[in-house]
């Protein structure tokens, strides 16, 4: 398994590109969640009982730095089925949208446009915020073992 | 005839101990709010609640708030707290609060049972009994029953309670602060507007840390 991903990160594209989609993935989902605000001041703060919340967020970000690139290597390599880095991309989002559409300007938003639908929809993901973080975490964690698999098979390796 | 002129004398004097006794049984910081053109700043929280702390305090902060929203929740338990000892308490600030009954469709009903509660004297005691029993978004925990079960919970007379909130009298009045929140570009909920004596104004979206709201209130007083 080490193996693998020591293949694909031994090219630096592809670690520059997993610590590109990190970031890319945590600040913004830091700030949407309320974890990091801009104004007035820069200030970053964990609220007591959203810990766990907090964790689900950066573990999620991680793996999705993980699984993507590595998914983009073997489509790059081996022109692989796309499959498994849209199972990847999905999850990714499925993850960040939980919660993200609560008491903030995106769920007013989207009430605001689509009513009560909207309304539906936004309790939805905020009540399952944490189920629903934790099934996209399951999915990328799937994702990355099918993706290791195939990378094995793809390159012949034996570990 | 003096015996009926005692008597006449003690039920007298029982009454006005019974209406000072009624008075004085109400927390000293809540007054019921009938100035229907209060504004703070820009702000009008004619419609919003009773002035919690000093109203003649140099700081007013005003929290366009949902009663189902968890970030309000946040704010309530890891912020509040702290803002009540060191500035309402001190009356350094005062607070009020303004609907923004947005979320679910439980909101606006749970609003408007604030306002039937303030009737009896317990608006800021039923607004934070629904903080502390805050759920899920639409889930049932602010439901009617559950409302009138809050209103029982904290001895309220349930005759004036229910036909307050049947008769759905505050509609119009949440319905306002709703208005009044989207009128100040409240984007979502928490936001405060933070009002200094000389009128300047300070917004801050979100169940920010303590830390930011002593930073903006010391820099106005």
């Amino acid at each position: 398994m080490t193996s693998t991903v020591k293949l694909v990160f031994s090219n630096t594209k592809y670690i520059v590109l997993a610590g590109i989609i990190f970031v890319g993935l945590l600040f913004p989902l830091l700030i949407i969640s309320e974890y990091i605000f801009l104004e007035p001041y820069v200030v970053g703060h964990i609220p007591s009982g959203t810990e766990f919340g907090f964790s689900l967020i950066v573990i999620l970000c991680a793996l999705a730095a993980l699984v993507l690139p590595m998914n983009i290597f073997r489509i790059k390599m081996f022109r692989g089925s796309k499959k498994k880095i849209s199972g990847g991309v999905f999850a990714s989002f499925v993850g960040a949208a939980a919660g993200a559409c609560s008491c903030g300007p995106i769920g007013l938003a989207v009430i605001s446009t689509f009513g009560s639908v909207g309304g539906v929809a936004t309790s939805f993901l905020t009540n399952y915020e944490i189920p629903i973080r934790i099934a996209a975490i399951g999915l990328l964690a799937i994702t990355y073992y099918t993706t290791v698999r195939s990378l094995k098979v793809e390159c012949k390796l034996n570990n | 005839m003096a015996k009926k002129g005692v008597l006449a004398g003690g039920i007298a004097a029982a009454v006005i101990i019974a209406i000072i006794a009624a008075y004085a049984a109400q927390p000293a910081s809540e007054t019921m709010n009938l100035d229907m053109a209060r504004t703070h700043g820009t702000v009008s929280t004619a419609m919003g609640s009773p002035i919690l702390g000093d109203p003649d305090a140099p700081i007013t902060i005003v929290e366009f708030g949902d009663y189902q929203c968890h970030q309000c929740f946040n704010w309530f338990h890891n912020t509040k707290p702290a803002i009540t000892q060191d500035y309402i308490e001190t009356g350094k600030a005062n607070l009020v609060f303004v609907d923004f009954a947005m979320l679910g469709r439980d909101s606006p009903i749970a609003a408007q049972a604030t306002y039937c509660a303030e009737e009896q004297g317990a608006y800021w005691e039923y607004h934070d009994l629904l903080y502390a029993s805050q759920q899920g978004i639409d889930d049932g925990w602010a439901n009617t029953e559950r409302l009138q079960a809050f209103a029982f919970s904290l001895g309220l007379d349930m005759e004036l309670f229910d036909s307050c909130l049947d008769s759905g009298k505050y509609q119009k009045r949440v319905q306002n602060n709703i208005a009044e929140a989207r009128k100040q570009g409240a984007q979502g909920t928490p936001t405060f507007v933070i009002v200094g004596p000389n009128g300047a104004e300070q917004k801050i979206g979100g169940a920010q840390p303590y830390s930011v709201f002593k930073s903006v209130i010391d820099s106005m007083i």
